[in-house]
């Protein structure tokens, strides 16, 4: 008994049975995909298409009522299979020529390759998670591609150039696969992707180790949270740390990207090897029709026929369709059917679980949702607040590039490297939803501007680095009435006008003293990198003398900068004030640039410092300063704050010995 | 040497001229193609055909036009381009000088050598 559907093929109504359509939509998804990379590959198949719907009109002339399955096949079989062509018509396709000529050398030539196809390097376009290039790689090693895959992922800083490399080198190439075991997610066992139950049956083990071994962490760590647990303490030890738990779930989630799911009956068999495949479907098959018969004549359990289990064995992988098996229902025959939809096996054990199982199971998902949901939401904040702080980072744009060149440079990496990926996703995503076919060459000239970004950002880079390279000073003295009392005081000027912070974000700029401040006209930058240092005189006098320092492309420009910094120190008797901050032209824009006030103390006297300052003593002042400060040493950083006076005087007793 | 791949590579050379001689006799669609062909004992695998066609058209070598059909969906009825006149010329001369060649260097032994004996 077989369900008779209606379609509406190359604009006939068709009747067919429905197994009979499922063969044929299987026929014509493979024909599509191998044509794919063919030019005007949609024109063939409908061509195709046009010629079977033909073919069933004139089946349904001679008074047949509907398509069944020995039709399809008929006609199948009489167009071939992809793979059957496949060898016949690339050949042609490359080598018309040599076929058509007599040449001897080029029927060679022709033959040749045939060969070394097998043991060369392509990506697999047809088994693949991004470009295929692990699938190639292990039909190249003959293993499976899983591990390769999984090697990728462990060492992903070391290997994601050789991807890419590999990506753009390699040529792509539907291969089968040749390795006669592979991992597989398992769509007929499983919770959530079938990773366990995929693991199971590739170590033959039952698929509740791999599920406990997964969810041993999370149960430790709920048994954590309940804190009246009355074993609690057992665990004290135990680190039930939330990493772990956050690792488990992105191992299994890397598990579910790059395991396949076993979907034709190959794969399946494949995943848990012929035997096992059979001993599975018959199970199905007798709690099946067990369940069928206990709801007439209550628990009487059918052996299942052996004798058709082993006729069918017997059959080439391929061929091991339940046709074989007549009284089978259709249950069992899309389980086993390339097109099995994953969820109808899944429908009968899940009505047999009891509903305690089922809560438990929905109370599993509902944790794994909110653990992935959580790393999502991670994942996504922290993007779009990286996003936001390099908008934020804009106004400081100006400081650190030139118009012109410089400031196209920026626009055109930013554009190649964040645009360029966004427009190439939301093309894939809309794609996906329209499900069309993808084109190669958008990856690739994506790709390619993608890493032109990378070489204009390298080369913005360069030219910025470049403002930094010489690095100049300028040292000017300033003139000291002579101090009377026995110490100086040095204390800050605050800066008596309005000025305004670069901001870069949510209070970010609270703590970055070093940033550039603009004042209210905006013609000038204000600096905080201002470092006091205080040493011994040489003679019995105060002395002050600032160096100031900036970086450019060149001396030149360094040395013109230089004059144009504005640090004014004002003296009123024994007390000495420092502005507040070093101002310097808008247009110079940020290179580093600083001053060093360094203040010489007399024998037997000393200074003393206000606490504002505390922040310029203890900081080093850049090395190019350093370099060009006589004798300076660390003792002067690692001093106290010279509050105490005998100390201070102590230390400067010490030095003046060693001068 | 397999011997499926070389029974496999003779009918290929051949089914490009097969396909555009019966073409070159008169405009004709995929299925009378394929009837012609197996009639004549040709076996041709029909998932060959269309991409082949697919191609010579691609080639502009064939061009077709659309005919309505009383049984089933529109049909594409082929016929030769000027430039695939010329093709077909081609690879007419270029079969005949094979089958010649073939013919002559296939005989009987024997018999060959009687003939370059009277040629010489």
């Amino acid at each position: 008994m077989k369900k008779v559907i209606n379609i509406n093929f190359q604009g006939q109504v068709i009747a067919i049975e429905e197994t009979a359509y499922e063969m044929l939509k299987q026929y014509i998804d493979r024909l599509t995909r191998f044509f794919a990379r063919e030019e005007g590959g949609d024109e063939i198949v409908n061509d195709i298409e046009c010629r079977i719907a033909e073919l069933f009109g004139n089946r349904l002339k001679h008074g047949l009522n509907c398509i069944t399955d020995e039709d399809v096949a008929s006609i199948i079989s009489s167009i071939g299979q992809p793979e059957d062509f496949d060898s016949d018509y690339e050949e042609t396709a490359s080598q018309p020529g040599a076929a058509a000529s007599s040449e001897s050398r080029e029927q060679a030539s022709a033959s040749a390759p045939d060969d070394e196809v097998r043991r060369s390097l392509y990506r697999n376009s047809g088994d693949r998670i991004l470009g295929g290039v692990c699938s190639g790689l292990a039909h190249y090693f003959k293993t499976d591609p899983v591990w390769l895959r999984m090697i990728f992922v462990l060492f992903f800083g070391l290997l994601f150039w050789v991807y890419i490399v590999l990506w753009i080198v390699l040529k792509p190439k539907e291969l089968e696969t040749n390795v006669s075991k592979r991992l597989y997610r398992n769509p007929n066992d499983r919770f959530l992707g079938g990773v366990c139950g995929g693991i199971a049956a590739y170590f033959k083990i039952d698929s509740w180790i791999p599920r406990l071994i997964f969810l041993l962490p999370l149960l430790f760590n709920l048994i954590g949270m309940i804190s009246f647990f009355p074993l609690n303490f057992l665990f004290d030890d135990v680190d039930f740390s939330w990493n772990i738990n956050m690792s488990v779930v992105v191992v299994y989630i890397v598990f579910w990207i790059i395991i396949p799911e076993a979907r034709s009956v190959k794969q399946k068999l494949e995943m848990m090897g012929e035997e096992e495949y059979i001993r599975s479907i018959r199970e199905r098959v007798s709690s099946n029709v067990a369940s069928n018969r206990s709801r007439s004549d209550g628990r009487e359990v059918p052996p299942a026929t052996p004798a058709n289990m082993a006729a069918a064995k017997e059959e080439s992988i391929e061929k091991v369709s339940i046709d074989e098996m007549p009284p089978l229902p259709t249950d069992a025959y899309n389980a086993s059917s390339n097109m099995a939809s994953t969820n109808r096996p899944q429908v009968a054990p899940s009505s047999e679980r009891s509903g305690c199982l089922n809560g438990f199971i929905l109370l599993l998902k509902i944790i794994f949702f909110t653990f992935v949901g959580f790393l999502a939401l991670v994942a996504v904040s922290a993007f779009v607040a990286f996003l936001f702080a390099g908008a934020q980072m804009m106004p400081l744009k100006s400081l650190f590039i030139d118009p012109g060149q410089e400031t196209t440079l920026l626009y055109a990496s930013l554009i190649l490297l964040v645009g360029v990926p966004i427009i190439s996703i939301l093309i894939w995503i809309v794609r996906r939803v329209m499900k069309a076919k993808s084109r190669p060459t958008i990856g690739l000239v994506s790709t390619i501007l993608w890493f032109g970004g990378l070489v204009t950002a390298g080369i913005l880079a360069a030219q910025v680095a470049d403002k930094f390279s010489e690095e100049s000073t300028l040292e000017r003295s300033v003139e000291l009435m002579p101090v009377e009392g026995k110490s100086l005081y040095v204390d800050m000027k605050p800066y008596q006008d309005d000025y305004s912070e670069f901001r870069i974000g949510w209070g970010m700029d609270t703590d970055i003293d070093h940033l550039p401040y603009t004042n209210v006209n905006e013609d000038s930058l204000l600096f905080r990198d201002i470092y006091l240092h205080i040493r011994n005189s040489s003679d019995s006098l105060f002395h002050v003398r600032t160096v100031a320092a900036s970086s450019c492309h060149e001396l030149r420009g360094a040395k013109a900068d230089l004059e144009e910094f504005s640090f004014d120190i004002t003296q009123h008797d024994s007390l000495l004030l420092l502005p507040e901050f070093l101002m310097v032209p808008i247009e110079q824009g940020f290179r580093k640039q600083s001053i060093t006030i360094e203040i010489s103390v007399p024998a037997g006297k000393t200074v003393e410092v206000s606490d504002v300052l505390n922040n310029y003593r203890n900081q080093e002042p850049p090395s190019v300063v350093r370099r060009r400060i006589r004798n300076y040493t660390q003792t002067y950083m690692t001093m106290e704050p010279p509050h105490n006076e005998d100390e201070e005087s102590e230390v400067g007793s010490e030095v003046v010995e060693q001068i | 040497m397999n011997i499926e791949n070389t029974q496999s590579q003779m009918r290929k050379g051949v089914l490009e001229y097969c396909i555009l001689s019966i073409i070159k006799r008169g405009e004709a669609y995929p299925g009378d193609i394929i009837d012609e062909m197996k009639s004549a004992g040709l076996q041709l695998l029909e998932g060959t055909l269309y991409p082949l066609l697919n191609r010579l058209k691609n080639a502009e070598i064939l061009t077709y036009r659309w005919v309505e059909s009383t049984s089933g969906p529109p049909r594409k009825y082929f016929h030769l381009t000027e430039k695939g006149e010329a093709f077909q010329a081609l690879l007419a001369t270029t079969w005949n000088e094979l089958a010649t060649g073939v013919e002559l260097v296939t005989r009987k032994p024997s018999e060959e050598s009687d003939m370059n004996n009277n040629t010489i």
